[in-house]
């Protein structure tokens, strides 16, 4: 193979070089997977001759490649002991960008080093952090360290510590950690968690943190944060290195990770940018016949055939669906299709065992799978290089999504890569023809760091106080010291403190709590449940209560949330894992099942959120049926969805840009209030809350309403004063904080956003089978706790910061006061159908509800019966 | 629902009962009240053990029991099993002298606990409360009073443990979720009366009743006629 330079990036030669680079990173894998299991037996391949620089340039060469600019510039900058953010495409050299680094710093400072050990514990001690988003990446990400550290015959250990690690060696791992070490945002707090925490990080040099754009928007990225800023503490000259797919927002990213000095200034850090992938084509399968296809609904299979024929086409497909409950549906859909293809046709998602994922994986890797339905949990980590053919079945969401499952598949030498979408319902046409256009303008979305999460400080204040102890100083100099928590006032760390030594304020009274234990200004645990408790709840930032779904006969299939399996009776049919199910009883956290002849049943839902169009994608799609409203249909997705937006036309209008359409239609159920302000479902959301408490304060009336990203519905048994209240300032600005924590709590909205601080503060949290029996009487719900927080201690912070997190980040709430003045300048249209529209429909027949009500509850009882269970499921 | 002030009477296996919106069941020829699974110092145990829960529950909930028995006139109060909810609860210093406080409030009340499974547990309560302690079934004709809602023959069993809830729908596709009474056949279930508590919901048979409890009221629900037209799958 010839040598050749990784850059300039750019068209087909960019293509090669990534092709070139995957096959070689596979063959390295393979490889390291051998080493892996024989350690220290087979000889170094390279050895350690010459400079450390000259033994990784032949490192490289023995792979067929040369190091890319971009890489050599990390180590350089490495080597000056620098911090910094590298980002590019999935599967370009982002990991031995950081990591031959720290292996160079090594060979350099130990030019003898290369002794074979012939013990675990005669190699380097902990220098390397690699922090992974999923625990299923860290095997894959530990076998790529692991290839060069075999091939230079280096003394270093490289392992995983994630919840899946095994207890002996988490044993071996207690006695000594390994030189690098793979392992997730929620391990390492743990980690930190124990008495000894400071002394083993004695020998870090750097932290990596992979897949940061993951992380960073969520709580767990502001675990991370807050992990590194006690790194930094315990190591001051720590390197941090971020490896991040392209964002919106790289230098936030940065920033965010790098945090602030003891004297509040920003740590420095160096923006690397690595090859990113330009050439990317999004099709879609069009439907033949428009006038039959759906209006409505995610779960439609209807494309089936021609998904079929896709698949055909390549050698390995990945179909990427939004949900897991559309993953199952899909996985059916095609082996109904297809029985010819069991045993080559899998499925993939976060809720499925982790041997059974793992299986998945390495069939993809080997090319032994014809196709796989997965969600997300594929989004991420190495390649599949056999894959050659993604599909994206409903709407992409985002341009970064996009770009992300596009980025899955393999490419063959000169090819761009692409990505076929799979309408489920007639507008994603459009959404996939704005994908596109948002796409060639270069709109990939940021990603917004989480502020001030209370919750989040308390978990961690806890952790430290078990890690050896902590002091209100040095908590307050580590939190200021990241970006969550840089303008933490006095007042908030102080509650945060009482509120774990004490229980707040209002538990002062109560002698029999204990939690942490403050002596002369240092907190410890001492209690053994609480420490137990407190580890237990580490791991739980994400997910609901989940119970483990398991054969009588013994094997796990995975889990699903307590609210499904609570609707089920024994002998009721479900499938699951691409498997019919019979559930025959709960017990110990776990749903026992056995396999149900016939594949009938209904698929689980999971809760998890509903992830909105963004922002970039909603404009993209104004724009596109602002086109359509003047006549214009570009592209074949356009003129295929053409007569559905036809028929909107003709029932009722497409909106104008300075125009809000408000179709107003009575069915059997009620009278339905459609608005369409296109501005995505979170403001939507939370636009449906005001306007019902608004629309309540004419008369006594109760609203359930729903959302997508093109509007909201309001439903009532009655018809709504529209044209009063809106003469009476429905859309008005003013007083809008007021009424928007008005509707909040009468759409219940914190309440359910309460569940989640709960959970990551401690209020609750859920145990873990044959763990619980001990556990039990200290259970009660998050739903409980906040009712009971609400009437006796009303004040508490995390009430507030959960009204706060709905504000923020559920109802953005700046982005819905700017609405509000959009709407107020421009007309409103009101229309009175006899029917709903197509805009209309897919609102009208989403199953998610919220309410709001402004009558007597008993009132409503009256008009009201014993819901069947079929409408229970919701 | 006049004149009731939102607690009906109702016949229940011959007998006159009277339904309280304060989760609490009226046998009126024995003037005799009965409450289930009241979980007394179950905020307590959760402090205990590390959830920073405020207190008032226990005030809140003892309070509600005494406008019961000042708006029934009730001689008698019978626990149908739960009354405290864990032994470190039930010695917890504030849920013991609320106790004491209340007991002393009320010196003419004959008060009966009939075991449950946390009682089993958490012991039975002190001896200066005054509260006899038996073991299911208590007879009181033409009812048997329970902690665990198995049908007994000889009897209507009135019982608790499932602190049952009721799942409700109405027009507009409104949905409420309330604690409610769950009558059937041969065994009625009360709804919890500790304010602390989740829920079951129930599924009711054909043939039997539901009255949630509202905003003070207690009303009635009924079952939605079978294979209505028109129902979503």
């Amino acid at each position: 193979m010839t040598r050749r330079r990784g850059g300039p990036p750019g068209g087909s030669a960019l293509a090669d070089e990534l092709a070139r680079l995957r096959r070689a990173q596979a063959r390295t894998r393979s490889g390291a997977r051998a080493a892996a299991t024989a350690p220290g037996d087979a000889p170094p391949a390279i050895g350690r001759d010459g400079t450390p620089e000259e033994a990784i340039a032949r490192w490289f060469a023995t792979r067929g490649w040369a190091p890319f600019p971009f890489q050599q510039e990390v180590w350089a900058a490495y080597a000056r002991g620098e911090s910094g953010l590298v980002h590019a495409a999935t599967g370009t050299g982002k990991t031995y960008a950081a990591w031959i680094g720290p292996l160079l710093e090594w060979m350099a400072a130990h030019p003898d080093g290369a002794r074979r050990r012939r013990r675990r514990t005669d190699a380097a001690p902990l220098r390397v952090l690699w922090i992974t988003p999923l625990r299923a990446l860290a095997a894959d990400t530990a076998e790529a360290l692991r290839a060069p550290v075999a091939a230079l015959g280096l003394p270093w250990t490289v392992e995983t510590r994630t919840g899946d690690t095994p207890a002996s060696l988490r044993q071996r791992q207690r006695a000594r950690l390994p030189t690098a070490l793979v392992t997730t945002p929620e391990s390492l707090s743990l980690l930190l968690s124990h008495r000894d925490a400071a002394r083993r990080f004695d020998d870090l040099a750097c932290v990596v943190v992979d897949e940061w754009h993951e992380l960073m928007a969520s709580k767990r990225g502001v675990q991370v944060e807050l992990c590194l800023a006690r790194l930094r503490r315990l190591r001051p000259g720590l390197r941090t290195w971020g490896l991040s797919a392209t964002l919106g927002n790289l230098d936030e990213a940065l920033a965010t990770l790098q945090g602030f000095d003891a004297g509040g200034a920003p740590r420095p850090g160096h923006l690397v940018r690595g090859l990113v992938s330009k050439a990317l084509g999004v099709d879609a399968l069009i439907p033949e016949t428009i006038e039959r296809f759906p209006w409505a609904g995610h779960l439609n299979t209807r494309m089936l055939p021609a998904v079929v024929a896709a698949i055909e086409e390549g050698r390995t497909s990945l179909v990427f669906t939004n949900t897991r409950s559309q993953c199952e549906l899909w996985f059916r859909a095609l082996l109904d299709a297809r029985p010819d293809w069991a045993g080559v046709l899998a499925l993939h998602h976060g809720s499925l065992d982790p041997r059974a994922r793992d299986a998945v994986e390495e069939g993809l890797r080997r090319g032994t799978l014809r196709c796989v339905v997965c969600t997300s949990s594929l989004d991420l980590g190495v390649d599949f290089t056999p894959v050659d053919r993604v599909l994206q079945v409903g709407s992409p969401k985002g341009v970064a999504r996009l770009v992300q499952r596009a980025g899955r598949s393999g490419h063959q030498p000169g090819a761009a890569s692409r990505v076929t979408c799979v309408p489920t319902h007639a507008l994603e046409l459009v959404e996939v023809a704005a994908a596109r256009d948002a796409l060639a303008a270069g709109a990939i979305e940021a990603r917004p760091p989480v502020e001030r999460p209370l919750d989040l400080l308390a978990q961690h204040a806890v952790t430290l106080a078990l890690g050896g102890g902590v002091t209100r100083d040095v908590l307050a100099a580590e939190a200021r010291a990241t970006r969550a928590f840089r303008d933490l006032t006095d007042a908030e760390l102080d509650w945060v403190l009482d509120f774990v030594v004490r229980g707040g304020p209002a538990l002062h009274a109560y002698p029999e709590y204990r939690r942490v234990t403050d002596t002369d200004g240092v907190l410890t645990v001492s209690d053994r449940m609480v420490a137990l408790r407190h580890r237990l709840s580490i791991g739980t930032i994400m997910g609901d209560t989940a119970l483990t779904v398991r054969y009588l006969s013994g094997g796990r299939l995975g889990t699903v949330e307590e609210g499904f399996i609570a609707r089920l009776r024994p002998g009721d049919r479900f499938i699951f894992a691409g498997t019919p199910l019979e559930f025959v009883r709960v017990r110990d956290l776990t749903a026992w099942v056995r396999r149900a002849p016939g594949p009938s049943g209904a698929v689980p839902r999971w809760q998890g959120a509903r992830m909105p169009l963004s922002t970039e994608l909603s404009a993209a799609l104004r724009a596109r049926l602002e086109q359509a409203r003047q006549g214009r249909f570009d592209g074949p997705e356009m003129e295929a969805v053409r007569p559905v937006l036809a028929l909107q036309a003709a029932r009722s209008r497409i909106p104008a840009p300075d125009e809000l359409l408000v179709e107003r239609v009575a069915t059997r159920e009620g009278h339905h209030l459609f608005v369409f302000p296109f501005e995505g479902r979170l403001v939507h959301e939370g636009l449906a809350a005001l306007l019902a408490y608004r629309l309540g304060q004419h008369a006594p009336l109760t609203f359930t309403f729903a959302c997508n990203d093109y509007g909201l519905e309001l439903l009532s048994p009655g018809r709504a004063p529209l044209e009063e209240a809106l003469a009476a300032g429905l859309l008005s600005p003013r007083h809008l904080l007021h009424d928007i924590l008005a509707s909040l709590n009468a759409a219940e909205l914190a309440r359910r956003q309460f569940r989640e601080v709960a959970r990551v503060a401690g209020l609750v949290f859920q145990g873990l089978p044959g763990r619980e029996r001990s556990l039990k009487q200290v259970q009660a719900s998050a739903e409980l706790i906040y009712d009971v927080l609400t009437r006796y201690d009303p004040e508490n912070l995390l009430l507030r910061q959960a009204r706060r997190e709905v504000l923020e980040r559920q109802l953005e709430q700046a982005r819905l006061g700017r609405t509000l003045e959009r709407l107020e300048r421009g007309r409103v249209t009101i229309v009175d159908l006899d029917r709903p529209s197509p805009l209309g429909f897919p609102i009208l027949v989403d199953r998610t509800r919220e309410q709001v009500s402004s009558e007597k509850l008993a009132d409503r009882v009256r008009r009201m019966t014993v819901a069947l269970e079929r409408e229970e499921a919701r | 629902m006049t004149g009731d002030g939102g607690a009906p009477r109702i016949e229940l296996a011959g007998a006159r009962v009277r339904l309280l919106p304060e989760r609490a069941l009226l046998l009126e020829a024995h003037a005799t009240l009965l409450v289930a699974d009241v979980h007394l110092g179950k905020a307590a145990t959760l402090r205990h053990h590390g959830v920073p829960i405020p207190g008032g529950g226990t005030a809140d909930d003892l309070r509600r029991l005494d406008i019961a028995l000042a708006r029934t006139g009730a001689r008698r109060l019978v626990v149908l099993g739960d009354l405290f909810h864990a032994r470190v609860g039930r010695d917890a210093l504030r849920t013991r002298d609320a106790l004491a406080a209340w007991r002393a409030a009320h010196p003419g009340l004959h008060v009966t606990l009939v075991r449950g499974n946390h009682d089993r547990a958490s012991g039975d309560p002190p001896a200066s409360l005054g509260v006899e302690v038996v073991d299911a079934p208590l007879a009181l004709a033409p009812f048997l009073l329970a902690h665990h809602p198995a049908p007994v023959p000889g009897g209507y069993v009135l019982a608790g443990h499932l602190h049952p809830v009721a799942r409700l729908a109405g027009p507009a596709r409104q949905r409420l979720r309330l604690p409610c009474f769950h009558l059937g056949r041969d065994v009625g279930v009360l709804p919890a009366f500790g304010g602390l508590t989740g829920g079951a919901v129930v599924r009711p048979a054909p043939g039997e009743r539901i009255f949630v409890v509202a905003d003070g009221e207690v009303l009635p629900v009924h079952a939605p006629a079978p294979n209505l037209p028109g129902r979503r799958g």
